[in-house]
């Protein structure tokens, strides 16, 4: 095939491919509309989300979280069970349960303060005069993926605290290891 | 019935459903702007997504609402964003559906999503959805 057959074949194509969107545009005229209207937003987004202090990563941080902003993928630290346990026997570090106040009651890590996340709003100033900014705090959840304390650790490094420090895996893998509790005090590790 | 009839295909009616229907898409856009990593919590809370896209869809959707509600009130191209609010209203719908069905008891991030105390997903917001999606195929399909 000579190189002004070629070419010729290449303008076929291109001239079939604009006459089959122009066929699509023509017989979804709405959908096609829709689509341009979500690639602007899109656009849109993606700049704002790129100058944005509090924007958070297409997929997921290095270190595998969701829903992290980018500016507190370093500051937010996560720990296990063990590291708590060393902090606990320290007395170096304040824990907070953030679950709710009747499973909080059930039991919970010895000394542990209760500040139920799901009140987090009528409790935020109340939470911020009886934890000092400075200090360690551990904070912990259900277990799982541990949501509800990976929110209160955003929003304490939102309001200025230093180390706000989220067990991983929670009450879940702090009782699963056999640690104390307020409960069981005296429960030794397996 | 006629006369139910007759109110969907009346052009001011529908301009009025689109500027309220914009109206709640813009103003349900703003915090999950602002705040997108605690949007990307309640994506995640309601499980329907495979852990990579929760951050896409977090930052994604609010920007489709914001925009979807805008060409709604401006009235340009209003259909295609009929259609839009449609495929949102029905996306929320099977979103707030399947938390339901499965005793999810998470806040539903329809509105808000820093007052970590907002509505929680239910049924009562499912039937809201419903009316919303009513309102956004009679755009689409009435124009």
């Amino acid at each position: 095939m000579t190189t002004g057959e070629e070419s010729a074949g290449a303008a076929e194509q291109a001239e079939a491919r604009v006459h089959t969107m122009a066929l699509i545009v023509g017989r979804f005229p709405h959908a096609c509309r829709a689509a341009v209207l979500v690639v602007f937003a899109l656009a849109i987004g993606a700049t704002y989300n790129a100058l944005n202090p509090l924007g958070i990563r297409w997929t997921r941080s290095p270190d595998g979280r969701i829903g992290i902003p980018r500016a507190f993928e370093q500051r937010l630290h996560e720990i296990a069970a063990p590291e708590a346990l060393k902090a606990l026997e320290a007395g170096d570090a304040i824990f907070v349960d953030s679950r709710d106040e009747k499973d909080y009651r059930k039991d919970h890590i010895p000394d542990a303060v209760n500040i139920p996340m799901r009140q987090w709003a009528e409790l935020e100033a109340d939470a911020t005069k009886r934890l000092p900014r400075d200090a360690k705090l551990v904070l912990y959840c259900y277990g799982g993926a541990c949501g509800l304390s990976t929110r209160m650790g955003k929003r304490l490094l939102e309001l200025n605290y230093q180390h706000p420090i989220v067990l991983r895996r929670g009450w879940a893998e702090w009782t699963e290891a056999g640690y104390p509790t307020a409960q069981k005090p005296r429960r030794k590790p397996k | 019935m006629r006369g139910i009839r007759q109110l969907f295909v009346n052009r001011v009616f529908l301009r009025i459903a689109g500027l309220m229907i914009g109206g709640v898409l813009i103003y349900a856009s703003l915090d999950k702007i602002l705040h997108p990593d605690r949007f990307a919590d309640v994506v995640h809370e309601y499980g329907m997504l495979p852990l990579l896209a929760v951050n896409s869809f977090a930052l994604a959707m609010p920007w489709v609402e914001m925009t979807t509600g805008i060409v709604l009130i401006i009235g340009v191209w209003r259909r295609a964003a009929g259609l839009l609010a449609a495929a949102l209203s029905a996306a929320f719908m099977i979103a707030i559906s399947q938390a339901q069905l499965r005793g999810l008891q998470i806040e539903c991030g329809c509105f808000t999503v820093s007052g970590m105390s907002a509505t929680e997903a239910s049924w009562s917001l499912f039937g809201r959805d419903a009316l919303l999606l009513l309102g956004s195929v009679l755009i689409w399909r009435r124009g």
